[in-house]
C-alpha cells in the first residue's frame, strides 16, 4: 500500500514537470527511427507517424490531457520556427540549379501548388467534409513547419494541417515513382522537383535516397513551395472564402 | 554550433518583428528564412557552424511536429466522421500535384535539357 502510494507520488510529480512529455516524445521518435531503419527506410514506416501513434496511445492510456502533454512538449514544438529559418541553407545551396532553369521550375511550382489546393479543397468539399477539415487542406503540400504557420494565419487548425501534411508526405513518397513512370519522366531533376512540390520533406528524403540530383531538386522545390505558399495561400484562402 | 544557433535565432527574431509590424499575414519564421537567404546570397558563404545546425534540423525535422500532431487525439471523432473525404482528397490531390508539376516541366524544357 505504502509502496503504491509512493509510485503514484512519483507519477504525479513527473507528469507535472516537462520531463515526462519530453521523454515520451523523444523515446517514441527513437522507436520510429529504429523501425524505419529496420524496414530499409520504407515510406510506410514513417518515424513521425509511428511516434505520433505511440505518444497519442500512451497519453490516452495514462489519461493525461493533451494540454498537459503539450505544456511539456512545447519545448520541442518551439524549435519548429528555428527549423523553418534554417531551411534557408538548402534553398541557398539549390540557387544555382534554380538560376539555370528558373522559368520551367517556377511555372511547375505554381501548377503543382495550384493543383494541390484546388483538388484537395474541391474533393473534400464535394464529398461533404466539415469546414475545419477543408481549412486544414489548404497548406498540406507545404512543408509542415511552414504549413502550420500558414494555418494559424488563415484560422485553420495547425494540428489537422500537420497531420494532413505528414499524410501527404507519406502518400507522395509512396506514389511518386508510379506517377512519374506513367508520365515517362526520365531526367532526374524532372523527377525530383515534382516530388518536392507535392510531398515536401518526406518526399525529399525519399528522392535523396534514390538519386542525389533528384533530392537536390526536391529540396529546392520544397523550399520554394514554402516561401511562395506562405505568401499565396492566405490570399487564395480569402478569395475562396469571401 | 553556437554561432549557427545565434544566427538562426537572430534571423528568427528579426522575422517575428517584421511579421508583427510590417507583414502580419506572413508567419515570422518564413520572413526570417527569406532574410537569412538574402544574407547568405550577399555574403556568398555559409559558415561551418550554420551548416552544422541547419543539417541537424533538416535531418530530424520530423520530431519537431510530433507535439502538434499528437493533438490528433482531440480530433479523432471528427477524423472518423470525415474519413472518406479526407482519404479521397489526400490521395487524389497528391497524384494530381505530382502529375501537373511534372507535365509542366516536360512541356517547358527543350529535349536537349532532359539528359543530365
Amino acid at each position: 500500500m505504502n509502496e503504491k502510494n509512493s509510485i503514484v507520488e512519483i507519477w504525479v510529480y513527473l507528469s507535472g514537470s516537462p520531463l515526462l512529455a519530453l521523454f515520451i516524445t523523444l523515446a517514441a521518435f527513437q522507436v520510429g527511427l529504429f523501425v524505419y531503419q529496420k524496414s530499409k527506410q520504407s515510406p510506410l514506416a514513417n518515424p513521425v507517424a509511428i511516434a505520433v501513434i505511440l505518444v497519442a496511445t500512451f497519453i490516452q492510456v495514462i489519461d493525461m490531457p493533451y494540454a498537459t502533454y503539450f505544456e511539456g512538449a512545447q519545448f520541442i514544438h518551439f524549435l519548429l520556427g528555428s527549423a523553418t529559418v534554417s531551411l534557408a541553407i538548402p534553398i541557398y545551396r539549390g540557387l544555382d540549379s534554380l538560376k539555370k532553369r528558373s522559368f520551367p521550375l517556377f511555372v511547375s511550382l505554381l501548377a503543382g501548388g495550384g493543383a494541390s489546393i484546388l483538388s484537395a479543397v474541391g474533393i473534400a468539399t464535394l464529398l461533404g467534409a466539415d469546414k475545419t477539415i477543408i481549412g486544414a487542406m489548404y497548406s498540406k503540400s507545404v512543408t509542415a513547419p511552414i504549413a502550420m504557420g500558414i494555418a494559424e494565419r488563415i484560422g485553420a487548425s495547425p494540428t489537422l494541417t500537420a497531420i494532413f501534411a505528414v499524410a501527404t508526405g507519406v502518400l507522395g513518397a509512396i506514389l511518386a515513382p508510379f506517377v512519374l513512370n506513367a508520365l515517362g519522366m526520365k531526367a532526374w531533376w524532372q523527377r525530383g522537383f515534382p516530388i518536392g512540390v507535392a510531398a515536401h520533406g518526406l518526399g525529399t528524403s525519399r528522392a535523396f535516397s534514390i538519386n542525389h540530383e533528384a533530392g537536390a531538386y526536391a529540396s529546392l522545390a520544397m523550399g520554394m513551395h514554402g516561401i511562395v505558399g506562405a505568401i499565396a495561400i492566405p490570399v487564395l484562402f480569402h478569395f475562396f472564402n469571401s | 554550433m553556437i554561432l549557427g544557433l545565434v544566427q538562426i535565432l537572430f534571423f528568427q527574431s528579426l522575422g517575428e518583428l517584421v511579421s508583427k509590424f510590417v507583414f502580419p499575414s506572413l508567419p515570422g519564421p518564413v520572413i526570417g528564412l527569406v532574410l537569412l537567404l538574402i544574407w547568405l546570397v550577399v555574403n556568398k558563404n555559409i559558415s561551418e557552424s550554420l551548416a552544422f545546425v541547419a543539417d541537424g534540423f533538416s535531418k530530424y525535422l520530423g520530431i519537431l511536429f510530433v507535439p502538434a500532431a499528437v493533438g490528433v487525439v482531440l480530433f479523432l471523432p471528427q477524423l472518423k466522421a470525415n474519413a472518406v473525404p479526407i482519404v479521397g482528397a489526400l490521395v487524389v490531390s497528391v497524384v494530381l500535384t505530382i502529375a501537373s508539376s511534372a507535365l509542366v516541366l516536360k512541356l517547358l524544357t527543350k529535349k536537349t535539357d532532359t539528359h543530365e
